[in-house]
């Protein structure tokens, strides 16, 4: 009989012990593999956001700042304006290369003129654009034309195979970007033109006209030359351009990783408290089981066993019960993302991607480890204390 | 076979006393012999037999079996030494309850030379089937007697072919039909195997069993080191 197939008995013999272990060791896996995977989800996410968006600098109006963000980040429809005339005078800062403005709508709840209800809009210009057509082309090998628009992973046609109906005006859903866990997913991009030919059509078809001001952008989307100075240039902004604010790539979406720090901060005690609980709880059992099997192992020792089969023996009991329980623990927290993945970003307030295959793959690693290492770690000094009593002590009454 | 010189033992009760459960002992057991330990409870016959196995430390003197100091050697060679050298019998049921039968006798081995599975197996059977157990194989200890169970621990007990089996009051909690037919059973094992047996009861019936007794009182031999003070085996035949 191997070491294992004795452990494995014993386990068995002990159910009651052996449920409290495995269950210790369920709640470490999942609460690791579950954490793990809603904050690396979310930093994976707010990177794909930043480099989706591919400027270095951003201008809103002033007191725009959390709009933005929130639109871009969860898809909360934003509108606000400032002069296109702007566009010029950022152009003309120097260490600017490139300025292309956007323009951010949305479409109308509960009208039967748009097909899907309070959706973020992103209109751009195509001539000067260089954050979205890179990526358009990328995805779709081509630009975008009249009448034609690119939605967000989630983004799906309501009307036929391929339209959605805005404001009355039948788009073309030319087809879906790469999900990225953000508001970005749940949104529509489509060139100025098409935007403004949904404003002239909206006069008569929607119950609302969709109004874009003349002479008015929504942001500014600014590439700094090769070798310049982000943080200079934006300061710049700020000293020439009156009622604007720049928000450098580097810090956008700052309030977000403020709030999944601090979120961070939360998770990490409260996974730490439930650890260390995890680890006395199972120290305690096993103490409790070598104490009760006291007499049972000291025959074992009389039997031949080494002092090191007696702990290798307890800590291979303790080995088995933390990948069981581990196992069924990170089945459970992935089950938990995958069902409630939505939820997890209302309910946190933050943007979430699921992980990659590989990266999940590591991730369950590390949870399956982590138990195993809590169970084994709270099984060593009972297993210790218990190999090292003399067989004749340990078979006293 | 087995000698103690000037063997003691004391344990530390703790806040500075102390209790000598053997205090000086000198013994030597010969190969073949059949010795029977009595004594009154307390008497430290059972941490004597515990000495003489090396289940415990003595605090002086020298424990050698079979020309070897016991406490010269590592753990991992004493461990070898009583897996493959002495057989156990102790007072207290010590079969291992998630276990069954067969495997019981079979545990032996696992801790010793690497013996193949189904040599292990095919002796294990023939043991149980020596003690009387061979339709019992596949149950659990605690769907057995008291007495049964002691059977399966001394089928146990010589599944590797011991030198020597130490007994430790063997049939104390069984009645007395159920002891009489253990107490034969050793009798038996030694007639028929030639093994060494050390046996520690506290009736004086039992004496009888074995070819030289030792009584022990206060820590000490105080009567039959060598000497078969009473009614031997082979007289009572």
């Amino acid at each position: 009989m191997s070491l294992f197939q004795l452990a494995w008995k014993n386990i068995s013999g002990n159910a009651f012990r052996s449920w409290v272990v495995a269950i210790c060791a369920l709640i470490v896996a999942a609460f690791a593999l579950f954490i793990t995977i809603v904050l690396r989800g979310a930093e994976t996410s707010l990177q794909l956001a930043s480099d989706r968006l591919g400027a270095d600098i951003i201008v809103v109006p002033t007191g725009a700042e959390a709009k933005v963000e929130g639109a871009l980040l969860m898809g909360i429809p934003a509108k606000f304006w400032m002069p296109s005339a702007n566009l010029e005078k950022l152009a003309a800062i120097p260490g600017v290369e490139n300025v292309s403005p956007q323009v951010y709508l949305e479409t109308l709840t509960g009208a039967s003129c748009c097909s899907v209800p309070s959706m973020f809009m992103i209109a751009y210009d195509p001539l000067t654009d260089f954050t979205i057509r890179p990526w358009l082309k990328q995805e779709l090998g081509e630009g975008l034309d009249l009448g034609e628009v690119v939605g967000g992973s989630y983004i799906s046609a309501t009307e036929g195979k391929q339209n959605i109906r805005i404001y009355g005006y039948l788009v073309t859903l030319k087809g879906n970007l790469e999900p990225t866990g953000t508001g970005l997913d749940q949104s529509m991009f489509f060139t100025l033109d098409t935007a403004r030919d949904i404003a002239r059509i909206s006069q008569t078809q929607a119950e609302t006209v969709l109004s874009i001001p003349a002479d008015q952008v929504s942001a500014a989307l600014i590439k700094v030359e090769p070798g310049g100075d982000p943080h200079r240039v934006a300061i710049q902004i700020l000293q020439k351009i009156p009622d604007v604010t720049p928000i450098e790539s580097a810090s956008l979406f700052q309030s977000s990783r403020k709030q999944l720090a601090s979120l961070l901060q939360t998770i990490l005690s409260m996974m730490g408290l439930t650890w260390a609980l995890s680890v006395v709880l199972i120290g305690l059992v096993f103490s409790m089981a070598a104490n009760e099997r006291r007499r049972e192992l000291g025959v074992i020792r009389a039997l031949g066993a080494t002092r090191a089969y007696i702990s290798q023996s307890l800590l291979a009991e303790a080995g088995i019960l933390a990948l069981c329980g581990g196992a069924v623990g990170i089945a459970l927290a992935v089950l938990a993302v995958f069902l409630f993945r939505r939820l997890i970003i209302v309910s946190f307030g933050i943007p979430f991607l699921l992980p990659s295959p590989g990266s999940l793959v590591l991730q369950i690693s590390i949870g399956l480890f982590l138990a195993c290492f809590s169970v084994c770690l709270a099984a060593l000094f009972p297993a210790i204390k218990i190999s090292r009593q003399d067989p004749a002590v340990a078979m006293r009454e | 076979m087995i000698t103690l010189h000037e063997v003691s033992k004391t344990y530390d009760l703790g806040k500075g006393s102390a209790v000598a459960a053997v205090n000086g002992v000198n013994l030597e057991i010969c190969q073949g012999e059949f010795v029977i330990i009595i004594g009154r409870s307390g008497s430290g016959k059972t941490t004597l037999l515990n000495l003489a196995a090396g289940l415990t430390r003595p605090t002086s003197g020298k424990v050698v079996f079979e020309g070897v100091n016991l406490w010269d050697l590592t753990d991992t060679q004493q461990s070898f030494l009583r897996n493959q050298k002495i057989g156990f019998v102790f007072q207290f049921p010590s079969l291992l309850p998630t276990l069954t039968v067969l495997e019981n006798v079979s545990l032996p081995p696992t801790f010793g030379a690497q013996t193949p599975a189904g040599e292990v197996r095919a002796r294990a059977r023939e043991l149980l089937e020596q003690v009387g157990l061979s339709d019992k194989l596949n149950v659990y200890p605690r769907q057995l007697s008291a007495g049964q169970q002691q059977r399966v621990v001394i089928a146990r007990s010589l599944i590797n072919h011991p030198k020597a089996l130490l007994a430790d009051e063997p049939t104390s909690n069984l009645d007395e039909k159920t002891e009489l037919e253990i107490m034969d059973l050793f009798a038996e094992l030694h007639a028929s195997l030639g093994i060494t047996l050390v046996m520690v009861t506290h009736t004086r019936q039992l004496v009888s069993y074995g070819t030289r007794s030792v009584e022990m009182a206060q820590g000490k031999i105080v009567n039959g080191n060598g000497v078969p003070i009473f009614e031997t085996r082979s007289e009572r035949i």
